[in-house]
């Protein structure tokens, strides 16, 4: 199959490059493979830890090749919307309109106007790498990473949109604020989204 | 049931840690796993039950009831009733009795096992603290003075007179030398820059991660996409300062991550301590493989020792 490319981390993991990325971790997840410990994807990755004292890299490469020749493209066929009340005004947000070439009002309007989606989870809990931002909204990173990003932070970082769920470091420009809780371990479902979810930003009345 | 009199410099429950790194939650678990597994064998219990662990500074713990214990990991000073409580072998503990754990001359953390395995909350299938987000364990934090903590009951058991042999043991600093693997991102540069010299253990380690003192020329690529990260991985950020993954690294990163530590060499990670001396040394997947069967051969023997005894008692 082209496209696919498989290289070793460490000695108890592989990177699978593939479109088929989050498919193959859907296959995975409902039959699992032996000695796989955990799949973690990316964009068009996935990293697939595995017990090196019960499997070895030829094999299991082997092994996810097989699985991804059998796999098709799939459907978003569980993917939910969730638009996310946000307060607009953080202390990148008259720098990113001003990159942007729009008013700080316009450059708001756009970003709500710009449906996202769920791309892969992954950073700290909760955290979703959202995907979708056309060119003229897509920021560069700080230079230097801001030791403190309070929770609930809206920012935008490269190709991505994203939400900080709690206080941590970050580099990406800080453009709102939304009270949504993206991850809690007492919930049933503890994270709010999942990867192939769309999101939206709306203006919190 | 034990209450914390002095809870130590950082002190939490931890297991085996959780699997769940696809919800961007990380591994968790005990940052030396060896000195776990051990622990727990010495007492009977299975491999991934939960335990303490303390660092650099340990506790001070009075307990409410008999119990067996185990401390294994860095050779931390120990008094059980004010008398020298013995290392890397399972004791007896009386009711009424105070547990002090002092300072280790080397390394920097030890795992205190209970017979049956601490209670504690359990979240995505481990006990293990996360201190970050704040679950997991004890409300997701460090111990405090006054806090009680339980553990399951298991039918007593006659303590084996065996202890775990030194060969087992993780080693402790202050000289480590740490077997890695280069990744698909090491250059031969990157690769002669980071394996050809000691570096030095800064202040910043903890249980996400231990920062090298000495920086090597580091490529910067702002538009580098974030990757998953993996336990042990060597990550380079743009001051060029390395970064050993802990278990409580978060699960990806946007920095180049050359090298990857070999498996084998993971324990060790728990036990670095600022200002120890650290040097990488490239070996081949094969040596990587062939080390780890060999411990692990060893590891399961006295695991299976263990097991027979309780089994038979």
């Amino acid at each position: 199959m082209t496209g696919v490319t498989i290289e070793r981390l460490g000695d108890a993991a592989l990177v699978v490059r593939s479109p088929l990325a989050r498919e193959l971790l859907a296959d995975l997840t409902a039959r699992p493979l032996p000695g796989v410990r955990e799949a973690v994807p990316a964009l068009d990755v996935l990293t697939v830890l595995y017990d090196p004292l019960r499997v070895d890299a030829g094999g299991l490469s082997a092994a996810l090749r097989e699985r991804l020749a059998r796999l098709r493209p799939g459907g978003e066929a569980n993917a939910r919307t969730h638009v996310l009340p946000v307060t607009f005004g953080g202390p990148d947000l008259g720098w990113c309109a001003c990159q942007a070439g729009l008013s700080v009002s316009d450059f708001v309007r756009a970003l709500c106007g710009t449906p996202l989606t769920v791309a892969f989870l992954g950073f700290t809990p909760g955290f979703a790498f959202l995907a979708g931002l056309p060119g003229r909204l897509r920021m560069p990173r700080l230079s230097a990473p801001r030791e403190r990003v309070p929770a609930g932070s809206v920012a935008l970082g490269g190709p991505w949109a994203g939400v900080y769920p709690r206080e941590t470091p970050g580099g990406w420009r800080l453009v709102g604020h939304t009270d949504a809780v993206l991850f809690d371990p007492w919930r049933p479902e503890p994270v709010l989204w999942q990867a192939g979810d769309r999101v939206r930003f709306e203006v919190r009345a | 049931m034990m209450e914390v009199r002095r809870p130590g410099l950082q002190t939490t429950v931890q297991d085996t840690g959780r699997r769940v790194r696809a919800l961007g939650v990380p591994g968790g678990g005990a940052a030396d796993p060896l000195a776990l597994r051990l622990a727990n064998a010495l007492v009977g219990n299975p491999p991934g039950a939960a335990a303490l662990e303390v660092t650099l500074a340990g506790p001070a713990l009075r307990f409410g009831a008999d119990a067996l214990v185990a401390l294994c990991g860095a050779p931390f000073e120990a008094t059980l009733a004010g008398s020298p409580f013995p290392p890397w072998r399972a004791v007896p503990v009386r009711a009424g009795q105070t547990l002090d754990l002092g300072g280790a001359a080397r390394g920097a953390r030890a795992v205190l096992a209970v017979r049956g395995g601490l209670e504690g909350q359990e979240a995505f299938g481990s006990r293990s603290t996360d201190l970050r987000t704040g679950f997991g364990g004890l409300e997701g934090r460090a111990l405090r003075a006054g806090d009680r903590i339980g553990w399951f009951p298991l039918p007593p058991a006659k303590p084996p007179r065996a202890f775990v042999s030194p060969e087992l043991r993780t080693p402790t600093g202050p000289h480590h030398i740490l077997r890695v693997l280069p990744t698909a991102e090491a250059t031969p540069d990157l690769l002669a820059a980071l394996t050809g010299r000691p570096f030095t253990v800064s202040g910043q380690a903890d249980r996400m991660g231990a920062r090298l003192g000495e920086a090597v020329p580091a490529p910067h690529d702002p538009n580098r996409i974030s990757l998953p990260n993996v336990p042990g991985g060597v990550q380079l950020p743009p001051d060029g300062r390395p970064i050993l993954l802990l278990p409580d690294a978060g699960t990806h990163g946007g920095y180049p991550t050359p090298l990857a530590l070999a498996s084998v060499d993971l324990p060790r990670l728990g036990q670095l301590r600022p200002g120890d001396r650290v040097w990488l040394r490239v070996v081949s997947p094969e040596e990587a493989r062939a080390a780890l069967w060999h411990r692990e051969r060893a590891v399961r023997g006295a695991e299976l020792a263990l097991r027979w005894w309780y089994k038979e008692t």
